[in-house]
């Protein structure tokens, strides 16, 4: 049987660890101070998280093995002109970019053109169905840090926000939490487009009923704010609606990058 | 060596958090039980003296980092239905499984909420109607996971 006291000790005891909680998570949400704790947490979970991710690369693996001989030669030829198509594409691209340079020099602005990247892999995609985290397998050790900007290979899909020795943590653009400065490639619009919590969707609201907007206007990242770096491919407006009465117009676009199938991303470095 | 079978809870722990973590397709996502909440809520049952308030606040802690959430969002809650748990325990602990998975429901339910309403907070509104696949689910499988948790523990001479 418990006594009194023992019931009031407990009671004592779940009010300060219910407070601690609500406290951490003020301290989580506004301040970095935590992040040190989560870090060794994770550290130390990290072989779990490895079990986690290994059906998955253990199937990629097994499909790999199984696949037949004549697909395999297949695959290698198509890989090869696609190689040569995509090498001869470069040529082009690298004297453009030479090209761009000189004139930047002309004009006497000094605009970074190629970034550094790191390589990374997906681990497992994040379990909370209602935000839109992903962890991959590069971290501190391999030079990824907090805010650095990560792309796969059709355009912009997060940034780091949280980074341990062997892993890292980045939220997607469509995180509702997510804001990205970008702008209109045709019209030189810029605005800031904002998550829905949809991989599908992103929203940029409050643009004046004036601009010169368009459905599939492209939109690329426009390095205001430092996170991003600038004309990074961003997305492509699917749907206009006006608000008459306020006078305003808010966009929806299609996030280019393919946020919920890409394996392999990009972290992009910003060169000092 | 007497403190070596206790290892059990914390391998059972680690058990529910692989699958609390195991990477499942979108649409089933919503379906997926707190397995972390109903291993604890068991080992709370049989062994209120041994794992109490403080077990549950390192749980939910390592639960919040794998998951990715704020530092307390999933300790909130788990606090909360073990503290109820250990007000309740012997009352519960004598009724038929059927009538136990009602009172997890409760429970599970519970935590569902308080996660969902700092999620609200933090601006992701949670849709309501998935909101009770998750512990319906986990009321179903509370049979099985007390029958499992209850033999493993009767072999590793827990008391």
């Amino acid at each position: 049987m418990k006594t009194i006291i023992e019931v009031r000790g407990a009671t004592l005891q779940a009010l300060f660890l219910i407070g601690l909680c609500i406290a951490m998570m003020v301290v989580d949400h506004r301040f970095q101070h935590l992040e040190i704790v989560r870090t060794n947490i994770s550290l130390a979970l990290s072989p779990l998280r490895y079990l986690v991710s290994l059906p998955a690369t253990g199937g990629n693996w097994l499909s790999d093995w199984f696949t037949s001989h004549t697909e395999l030669l297949k695959e290698n030829e198509a890989l090869k002109s696609e190689g040569r198509i995509l090498s001869a594409r470069l040529q082009k691209l690298e004297i453009l970019a030479e090209e761009n340079a000189r004139l930047r020099n002309l004009l006497g602005s000094s605009r970074k053109i190629a970034d550094d990247v790191i390589v990374a892999e997906l681990l497992s995609v994040d379990q909370n169905p209602y935000s839109q985290l992903i962890e991959i397998n590069k971290g501190s050790s391999d030079g990824v840090e907090m805010g650095h900007a990560v792309i796969d290979d059709f355009g912009i899909m997060g940034q780091v926000i949280h980074v341990n020795p062997q892993s890292a943590t980045i939220i997607l653009i469509s995180d509702p939490e997510h804001a990205i400065p970008v702008q209109f490639i045709r019209s030189g619009t810029r605005s800031v487009a904002f998550g829905r919590g949809s991989t599908r969707q992103l929203e940029l609201r409050y643009l004046p009923a004036t601009a010169d907007i368009m459905v599939d206007d492209e939109l690329v990242t426009s390095g205001l704010g430092g996170r991003f770096p600038p004309d990074y491919p961003v997305a492509r407006v699917t749907a206009i609606s006006e608000d008459k009465v306020r006078g305003f117009v808010s966009v929806l676009a299609e996030p280019k990058a393919r946020l919920d199938s890409s394996r392999e991303v990009l972290v992009i470095k910003p060169r000092q | 060596m007497s403190q070596l079978k206790y290892l059990v809870i914390y391998l059972s722990l680690l058990v529910a958090l692989v699958l609390m973590i195991l990477p499942l397709p979108d649409w089933v996502q919503i379906y997926r039980p707190n397995w972390i909440a109903l291993t604890l809520i068991y080992w709370s049952m049989a062994l209120p003296k041994r794992v109490g308030l403080w077990f549950a606040f390192f749980t939910g802690i390592i639960l919040d980092t794998s998951l990715g959430t704020l530092l307390g969002q999933h300790t909130l809650p788990l606090l909360l239905i073990i503290y109820i748990n250990l007000n309740f325990y012997q009352r519960i602990r004598v009724l038929a499984l059927a009538q136990q998975a009602l009172y997890v429901f409760v429970l599970l339910l519970i935590d569902q909420v308080i996660v969902a309403w700092v999620e609200g907070i933090l601006g992701r509104p949670t849709p309501l109607p998935t909101f009770f696949a998750a512990p319906f689910i986990g009321m179903l499988i509370w049979p099985w996971v007390f029958v499992v948790l209850r033999d493993i523990r009767r072999k590793a001479l827990l008391r």
